[in-house]
């Protein structure tokens, strides 16, 4: 028997909170394109979130599948002329198998060399795309990027040239994640994950495979990330070589922790933090990291749980004093 | 052809050592503090910076080799006791995201000092030209490098096995609590080893100056190297270390008369393969 999803867990929690945020950012923002890097880095930030908020597991690799979503992607639509829908599909193929190469040689440890794994085996990529300069472009990245229209069985549904219908798509496309996202952390799997996140020899002892259950999610978390890098690339039209370098895997990181672990809502409220004040402070002033470095160290210091993690004990605190 | 390799193979070994001084640091500090330093590849970055710095004010390597090392020291000191010790009692996700603000604001720092554009720093004088071992000639930079790294590291392993502080730092390493209880002070050995283990770090930056000259974003691919090392070599081992750096030294430098493009990711190519075999590294137990 097919069993609907309860609408409830559908629309309960932050999924309104999700939707309104979506409606509202091209309005609110300047530019449409603006709006779009938001949504797209919020995907990436969310596929990290599943990892560290969910699964206890801190990659600092997620540019690597962010590249080689950027990278494929476009290399199918230069190369092999593939349709928006196959090249994101093969995205999604390549950042899967690509994650779950990495989580099967990363996971083997655990706690902070498992960190350093994910880093090392991203620098390989990095270095892969560095070497194979004929395909990658190199330094220089891979230019021409097309963005074609949204087309099924050959009937073009949609063309996405304008920045407000390339936003239409991408805004959908992560509201599907999301509700994806919501329904894996809601599942037996989920909830199998944050028992691994709480106490992995535990969850080993009561007889879950806990490798296969943490590959699973870097494998999933691989395939969203690249979405995400395929999407960025359509955007820009651009692949440069920083998609898939560290400061790619530190900057989803930061936008996951500075959103919040452990709420999905969260990375979008981060990735948009990030972006916006990248795109403002960088205006002002070239050096702007350098207060990034500064507001890590405040956020380590003050506001652990990220902003979302900040919102909620504001919330607790004025329903205690309501009380 | 022969020289050839022999060549590469001495490069190879410089090339290690600095690997290796970079990875004991960062190993000496994880083994004791139990805390893993991703600012480790901008301090190294730092050190570089003040080779050409000092060189460019004074002309003198030796000083610059002195007092280079000692300034990244201080200001590791300085950082363990303002921000770093703050955080020992929180998840590794916090030393990372309070070592990687640490390493933003140095490499943003050293583009407001320094400029967005490398320096190359000049070979020191006393130092230039080449040594002739009958028909093979050598840099005597890179074997100055070698030799003095050596004894660097002999001098690490005198101090760690054959003084009290040493005896302090290994003993902590296996219950910090237990050698705070017997009455040493803890908070000052940890910052006393943090500095020491960045010092190192800041000494490999200082030592590769006139090599490969100072850039402001080498950190990122120096942290690398160093987690690949300690992934091979196992976290927490001075032997780890010194064969882990030296191997991948050797990789990289023999790699770049086959394949030079593909030399860099050879090294990870290595480590993936020691991976693959010995999950827990070349000497790390399970």
């Amino acid at each position: 028997m097919l069993r609907l999803p309860d609408p409830k867990a559908v629309w309960g929690g932050t999924t309104v909170a999700v939707l309104a945020v979506l409606i509202l950012l091209p309005i609110v923002l300047p530019s449409a394109t603006l709006a779009t890097e938001i949504v797209i880095f919020a995907m990436a930030a969310l596929a990290c979130n599943l990892l560290l908020g969910y699964g206890g597991l801190l990659s600092f690799g997620q540019g690597l599948f962010f590249g080689a979503g950027s990278y494929l992607a476009s290399l199918a639509m230069i190369h092999g002329h593939l349709g928006l829908i196959s090249a994101l599909l093969v995205a999604i193929a390549a950042g899967a198998a690509i994650a779950t190469a990495v989580g099967w040689l990363a996971i083997r440890r655990t706690g902070i060399y498992f960190v350093m794994l994910t880093l090392a085996l991203a620098q390989m990529g990095y270095f892969l795309a560095y070497t194979l300069a004929d395909w990658t472009g190199g330094d220089n990245g891979l230019l021409d990027v097309p963005r074609p229209p949204l087309a099924l069985f050959g009937i073009t549904l949609a063309d996405l040239h304008g920045a407000g219908a390339y936003y239409a798509f991408v805004a959908a496309l992560f509201f599907l994640v999301y509700i994806g996202a919501r329904r894996v952390i809601d599942s037996p799997f989920g909830s199998t994950l944050v028992a691994i996140r709480e106490n992995e020899t535990r969850a080993a002892a009561v007889g879950f495979d806990t490798r296969h259950y943490k590959m699973l999610a870097f494998t999933l978390s691989g395939a969203v990330t690249a979405l995400a890098g395929a999407l960025y690339a359509m955007l820009i039209n651009f692949v440069p070589l920083d998609n898939v370098a560290m400061q790619m895997s530190e900057n989803i990181v930061i936008m996951t922790v500075i959103g919040g672990t452990g709420s999905l809502f969260g990375s979008l409220l981060g990735a948009g933090t990030f972006v916006l004040l990248g795109e403002i402070l960088s205006a002002i002033w070239p050096r702007w990291p350098l207060l990034l470095g500064v507001g890590l160290i405040l956020l380590v210091m003050f506001l652990r749980g990220g902003l979302w993690g900040g919102v909620e004990s504001l919330l607790a605190r004025r329903k205690e004093a309501a009380e | 052809m022969l020289n050839l390799y022999l060549f590469q193979i001495l490069n190879g070994l410089g090339l290690g050592m600095i690997y290796f001084l970079i990875s004991v640091g960062l190993t000496i500090i994880f083994g004791l503090l139990n805390f893993v330093n991703f600012a480790h590849g901008a301090f190294f970055m730092l050190g570089c910076y003040l080779c050409y710095s000092l060189l460019a004010a004074t002309g003198q390597f030796w000083l610059a080799l002195f007092v280079g090392p000692l300034a990244v020291a201080a200001l590791a000191w300085g950082a363990e006791k303002i921000l770093i010790r703050r955080v020992y009692h929180l998840p590794h996700t916090f030393h990372i995201l309070i070592t990687v603000g640490v390493a933003l604001i140095l490499q943003e720092g050293a583009i407001i000092i320094w400029g967005p554009i490398g320096k190359s720093i000049p070979m020191p004088d006393v130092l230039q030209g080449v040594v002739i071992m009958g028909k093979f000639a050598y840099p005597k930079y890179r074997l100055f490098l070698i030799l003095f790294s050596a004894v660097i590291g002999f001098l690490l392993w005198l101090l760690l096995e054959r003084t009290r502080f040493g005896a302090l730092v290994r003993a902590g390493s296996e219950s910090t609590e237990m050698v705070s209880l017997l009455g040493a002070d803890i908070y000052k050995l940890f910052s006393l080893t943090f500095a020491l283990g960045v010092g190192l770090a800041g000494l490999a930056g200082v030592l590769s100056g006139p090599i490969r000259g100072a850039h402001p974003f080498m950190g990122p691919e120096v942290l690398g190297i160093a987690f690949v090392v300690v992934v091979i070599g196992g976290m927490g081992s001075f032997g780890g270390a010194l064969v882990g750096g030296l191997l991948i030294g050797l990789v990289q430098s023999l790699m770049t008369t086959i394949w030079p493009e593909g030399a860099s990711l050879m090294i990870y190519g290595a480590m993936a393969a020691v991976i693959l075999l010995r999950p827990y590294g070349l000497f790390g137990r399970a």
